[in-house]
């Protein structure tokens, strides 16, 4: 699987475009070259390992070196983080959540787009921040056929375009048996996509005709009068490969399908899996697709013989198997699933390694969603999307103590009046 | 607090269960935390007949012939003790729907030993429960203190009368109806309908039982026609301070009226799922109840609407241990969100100690439900129950490498 920039460039907000919030702490565009250094007791790379003692230097909100034998320029604005721990902020590649409904009642709505649900003010992004999240892909929910099309956020801003990072991410599609029956599901997955199969053969077909006329002298200073249904086009747009499908799966059951799509449709996929696909860990493999979890991360099952129960961990079965993946967290507003370090906890506590968790939560999902170039790791020439944090990212007592995002401190847990709250008045929460 | 002969049936039942295994066992290198005392680098505990013989440190002499378990680089805690679950009972089975005063009802006689959510809370360190009646009614029953492990409720078995449960607030009275003719055909046709008519159910059964208790002060046995109320019986030795009162009171109004009741009445009780504790500590540490707060991970959820209107912080633990209120940390209602190790992992995120955290899930909880003579903590003649954690138990990655209860490792 190929990412290709070009067609999913990036598409980072200008700094005018922002809101007055944010825009105080931004830089004003006459004032260049203005120089953060951020002093870390530790950096994790993600890319590059964990470096003890380390600058990073961030000159217009671009990490332009990270190392521990850098110099801290005399007018760089220092942050000293030298007993905190820095990494890059987490990336969610499948979220469906900050949004007012994350479905439409109808299964078949290509047409709609997040970008007219996202909720600005909704908690999951403040608490996305709070938890040290900085670029999230909103896109609707699995209870549909094809469900509408996601758009790349970061969780500060007014209104949904101070949030985009990128619009028109990719379509999602679903093969979640909505009325109860796999069958149903895959048959109109099927037909649907025929359909507009059909009518894009059907234009092609009246366009050509339509030429051969104005070749033969007819329609003379006239442009072709149909006008492609927009209704349609990101369907059209998937099936010219234009446009990436985010496909859920449920279960291994749908995997056949899948391939089909894959191999025969010729879509440009990416797969979103259920817990229950883990029984077909070595299709998944050969399906060679980018995969993305979903956050129920403990399977449990029943054996319908015995009643015995077991759990399984999707994430430690792929990971033995050699499948790279994106973790998610729980859309949900209660369980710790929502937490990123308790789901990259959750991974290990199964077997899966530290740097492997800690990918699946920041490069990988970056990669997913094509923008890998601008963050999911500290390396020069990335966007300063970062993380500071009392302690390791795993251990439990570890807050999160600042987060930047292209280099300009958008969260600070002692500003963080919702953690005030809950901590009571006169309570010293360090 | 419990009726002597099903104690002694009790103890007959786990002296049972424990095989004839006079075999000496030491497990020696773990990091023990005893629940008593500081940590124990390189710690030996020696077992026999399923109970602790001895606990110290790598001076302590080992017996002759002993079993050697090599516990190198694990940590040692106390089985954990969960105070407050409905475990072992599904949803249909917690609430008596006969009516809203139900103290004699008993988990015991309902409790599915089989039930898998056992198995899974062990794995997780935990090695006893009190498992509860539900909440739907105003008095549910009397609880029982069990193990994880065990085939039958007799093998289980602690105590068999840990608790009455008592529930203020509203939930006893959610969807309630009051019956204006016709045939009632469900639960919900039956008073009460609001949070006075819960209260007032309470007081009207402490008022009965009091009634009750004086004839039979007369009648003083002579009376066959009185005959026995086994409801009442039960609310009796609550007024006797005999069996304490479970309190479930989430909401700051509901935790005053839990203490302003048992003041009435003069009852011994111990609050559960008091998530507005903070809000009413002195008063708790002033009456001298023991509180069990339910699922500290759930805190800080975002949430839109709470069970009775409470008003949850994360500070809730520290407020308590601040006013030397003893609190356990409880699943209760919360059950199935997250293991109780987790829960404790979650207290010191939110600013409890470690030492007070470990106390809050293994000796607090024993001392509170009246076990704290077998089990919740790591010392001579205690039931040995124990879990070797391979890690720090606290971090969000450890697992639990091996439970014991009894001196035997369990299944895992």
């Amino acid at each position: 699987m190929s990412f290709s920039p070009t067609e999913k460039s990036m598409q980072y907000p200008i700094p005018s475009a922002l809101s007055l919030l944010t825009a105080v702490l931004l830089v004003s565009p006459g004032q260049a070259q203005e120089q953060v250094a951020v002093k870390a007791g530790k950096v994790i790379t993600i890319s590059g390992g964990e470096i003890e003692n380390a600058v990073i230097l961030i000159e217009n909100g671009k990490i332009k070196s990270v190392g521990s034998d850098t110099d801290v320029p005399w007018n760089a604005r220092v942050i000293d983080a030298s007993d905190k721990v820095v990494m890059p902020t987490y990336v969610l590649a499948h979220a469906s959540a900050g949004m007012s409904g994350d479905n439409e009642n109808l299964a078949n709505v290509p047409y709609i787009s997040v970008a007219d649900g996202i909720d600005p003010s909704s908690g999951f992004f403040a608490e996305c921040l709070r938890n040290g999240v900085g670029s999230i892909h909103i896109i609707p929910g699995n209870r549909t056929l094809i469900g509408g099309t996601g758009m790349v956020v970061r969780p500060v801003g007014k209104t949904v375009e101070d949030m985009a990072i990128r619009t028109k991410s990719g379509l999602k599609l679903s093969l979640d048996p909505q009325n109860g029956s796999r069958m149903a599901q895959i048959r109109k997955m099927r037909r649907a996509l025929q359909d507009y199969e059909d009518y894009r053969k059907d234009l092609n077909r009246q366009k050509k005709e339509w030429e051969a006329e104005k070749a033969a002298g007819a329609n003379k200073d006239e442009e072709f009068p149909v006008e492609t249904d927009s209704t349609k086009q990101p369907v059209l747009d998937l099936l010219d490969g234009k446009v990436t499908g985010y496909l859920y799966v449920p279960s291994a059951a749908e995997l056949g399908e899948v391939a089909r799509l894959k191999n025969e449709r010729k879509l440009d996929l990416v797969l979103i899996l259920g817990p229950a696909t883990y029984k077909g860990v070595d299709d998944i493999k050969a399906l060679d697709l980018p995969v993305i979890l979903t956050s129920n991360l403990e399977y449990m099952e029943q054996d319908p013989e015995t009643g015995e129960q077991s759990i399984t961990c999707p994430a430690e079965v792929f990971s033995k198997a050699g499948i790279d993946f994106a973790l998610s967290i729980s859309d949900a507003s209660s369980g710790s699933a929502r937490y990123p370090w308790w789901q990259m906890a959750t991974a290990m506590r199964y077997g899966m390694d530290r740097s492997s968790a800690l990918r699946a939560m920041t490069l990988e999902p970056a990669k997913i969603l094509g923008i890998d170039s601008e963050c999911g790791s500290i390396e020069a020439g990335k966007v300063a999307n970062l993380q500071i944090l009392t302690g390791d990212p795993l251990d439990a007592t570890t807050w999160v103590d600042m987060v930047l995002l292209e280099g300009e401190v958008v969260y600070e847990r002692s500003k963080d009046r919702r953690l005030q709250h809950l901590f009571g008045e006169g309570q010293d929460k360090d | 607090m419990k009726s002597g002969a099903l104690t002694l049936l009790a103890v007959f039942a786990s002296s049972l269960l424990a095989p004839a295994q006079d075999q000496v066992t030491v497990l020696k290198g773990a990091t023990i935390l005893s629940g008593k005392g500081p940590a124990i680098e390189n710690g030996v505990l020696v077992i026999s007949s399923g109970k602790i013989q001895s606990v110290g440190d790598s001076q302590t002499s080992l017996p002759q012939g002993a079993k050697i378990i090599d516990c190198s680089g694990l940590t040692m805690t106390p089985g954990l003790v969960d105070a407050g679950t409905m475990l072992g009972l599904d949803a249909m089975n917690a609430n008596e729907q006969g009516g809203e005063i139900t103290p004699q009802m008993k988990v015991i006689d309902a409790l599915d030993p089989a039930d898998p959510r056992f198995d899974q809370i062990r794995r997780h360190g935990v090695t006893t429960v009190q498992v509860n009646p539900g909440n739907r009614n105003v008095i549910g029953g009397l609880g029982a203190v069990i193990k994880t492990s065990g085939n039958t409720v007799g093998e289980m078995l602690l105590l068999d009368e840990s608790g009455m449960r008592l529930t203020m607030g509203a939930e006893p009275s959610v969807g309630n109806r009051a019956i204006r003719g016709g045939i009632p055909d469900n639960m919900y046709y039956r008073r009460p309908t609001t949070r006075m008519g819960v209260i007032w159910a309470a007081r009207k059964a402490f008022y009965d039982a009091i009634d009750y208790r004086e004839q039979k002060t007369i009648a003083d046995g002579d009376d066959q026609s009185l005959g026995v109320d086994p409801g009442m019986e039960v609310l009796v030795r609550v007024l006797d301070r005999k069996v304490t009162v479970h309190t479930t009171a989430h909401a700051e109004q509901d935790i005053r009226t839990a203490l302003r009741l048992a003041a009435e009445f003069g009852y011994e009780t111990l609050l559960e799922e008091a998530t507005d504790a903070w809000l009413v500590a002195k008063e708790i540490k002033a009456a001298g109840v023991k509180v069990l707060i339910s699922a500290p991970s759930g805190n800080g959820d975002l949430r839109y609407s709470t069970t009775d209107g409470a008003d949850p912080r994360l500070s809730t633990l520290m407020v308590l241990a601040e006013a030397e209120v003893p609190f356990a940390i409880h699943t209760g209602s919360a059950m199935g969100s997250m293991h109780l190790i987790h829960e404790a992992m979650f207290a010191i995120r939110n600013g409890l100690t470690r030492e007070q955290a470990l106390a809050a899930v293994t000796t607090v909880p024993a001392e509170i439900l009246g076990v704290a003579d077998r089990v919740g903590s790591l010392a001579p003649g205690l039931d040995a129950d124990f879990i070797l954690w391979r890690g720090d138990p606290f971090a969000p990655t450890t697992t639990a490498e091996a439970v014991y209860i009894n001196g035997q490792e369990t299944e895992k």
